[in-house]
């Protein structure tokens, strides 16, 4: 265990823990747009930027992301300087301009004070600010659907050679985790169309709700070892028969007893 | 386009069937058929157990990369600094108009492919217009026809 010092407050860390995870853990707010907490952090966003310094040097500073920055003894962090805010705001000003419609950076961006960005918008952008989660938790989660596709001012989040990928299983774990909401999916009529792939839901056996895409299902009993059944009841029945369950061994208790 | 993908084995053979050989079996794809073929990266995904969306990421991230066919002689036309002071987009219109194509098209009997590239690294003969291999300095518009004439 070390000591680092977060805003004045002295806080224990694990050795070469990342800086942002104890941030988090001391419930301080630091926005970030690229991080989660299962997969490797990238420093994409460049939000979670925050200023180190150490008595030893002298009065000097450092600027770092703190989802890439191993705390380390001693270490004096503030995660609110005034610099710190600044670079957070000339950032989300550029994200601004480049996603001028994305409803979560206008919020962030409003957050730290940037109303209206400084520099000229793009207007036919889109909103994808290629923080890279989805392909990195599409990595971790081992099915490597997506990646990143092309460079510089051409780079997209893609499926390989842009066809319905064939290694997607329709987790929706991308769309979920995206943090301006632009991967678009589709739900109705009883299945799922994501990357202009087509999924099939699971309906539920009791109630007909669907729950995930069969591929998934599939996967997750193979590979999870989870029965498959399991999937054919939506979480709604599965706790309406738990109660049941639970009902009936309070009665063979209250039997047993009497 | 068809292909006979039965070359690819021998590819495939001169490395280490691991991660580390991607880029320079992809190399050796692009030099075989001017280009990457879709089964060809699949194969090579296949092949070296990395997944196709990594395969499709590394080739469209390079430049030397080519995922469309393209044309038996490749003319570049240099538009750097020296060579755009001295004339290079005259170059590329004229090389545009004279082959019915565009920059980074190919034309349709498959001879050339015209590229657009930013420095070639011989400023002092600029304008320069590379065509396959070779390369051609001081160009002038009038000698452009010329240029692409060896059929």
């Amino acid at each position: 265990m070390i000591h680092i010092t977060i805003n004045g407050k002295v806080v224990q860390a694990k050795d070469g823990e990342m800086l942002l995870t104890v941030i988090r853990r001391e419930k301080i707010d630091v926005p970030t747009l690229c991080h989660h907490e299962a997969v490797e952090p990238s420093g994409a966003c460049r939000l979670c930027m925050v200023e180190i310094t150490k008595p030893e040097w002298d009065g000097w500073c450092d600027y770092v992301t703190s989802c890439l920055y191993p705390a380390a003894d001693g270490l004096i962090v503030n995660t609110h300087a005034k610099k710190v805010n600044e670079l957070r705001s000339s950032i989300l000003d550029m994200y601004l301009a480049r996603h001028p419609k994305s409803p979560e950076i206008r919020q962030l961006a409003a957050e730290y004070g940037v109303l209206k960005t400084q520099f000229e918008e793009v207007v036919d952008g889109d909103n994808c600010i290629l923080c890279g989660i989805c392909t990195r938790i599409c990595d971790t989660m081992g099915f490597h659907a997506i990646s990143m596709v092309g460079r510089g001012h051409g780079k997209e989040v893609a499926p390989p050679l842009n066809m319905a990928p064939t290694a997607c299983v329709g987790c929706l774990s991308c769309a979920k985790n995206c943090p301006t909401n632009y991967i678009e999916y589709n739900m109705e009529n009883g299945g799922l169309t994501i990357w202009k792939k087509d999924f099939e839901m699971v309906a539920c056996t009791e109630c007909g709700k669907t729950t995930i895409t069969k591929e998934f299902a599939e996967y997750l009993s193979k590979n999870r070892d989870i029965n498959i059944d399991y999937f054919r009841k939506c979480d709604e029945c599965h706790r309406k028969e738990l109660a049941g369950t639970m009902g009936r061994i309070s009665n063979w208790d209250r039997e047993a007893r009497s | 386009m068809k292909h006979n993908f039965e070359n690819l084995h021998t590819i495939f053979d001169k490395y280490p069937k691991s991660q580390e050989s991607l880029i320079a079996i992809l190399q050796d794809i692009q030099k075989e058929y001017q280009y990457l073929p879709c089964e060809a990266l699949e194969q090579t995904s296949e092949v070296l157990d990395v997944p196709l969306s990594t395969v499709f990421s590394v080739s469209t991230f390079y430049n030397s990369f080519s995922l469309t066919a393209k044309g038996e002689k490749i003319i570049k036309v240099c538009t750097g600094t020296a060579c755009h002071i001295r004339g290079a987009k005259l170059l590329q219109d004229q090389l545009e108009t004279h082959l019915k194509i565009k920059a980074g098209e190919t034309t349709e009997d498959m001879k050339f492919t015209l590229e657009v590239v930013a420095c070639v690294g011989a400023c002092a003969m600029a304008p320069v217009v590379v065509v396959g291999d070779k390369y051609h300095g001081s160009v002038k518009v009038s000698r452009v026809k010329k240029l692409v004439k060896a059929k």
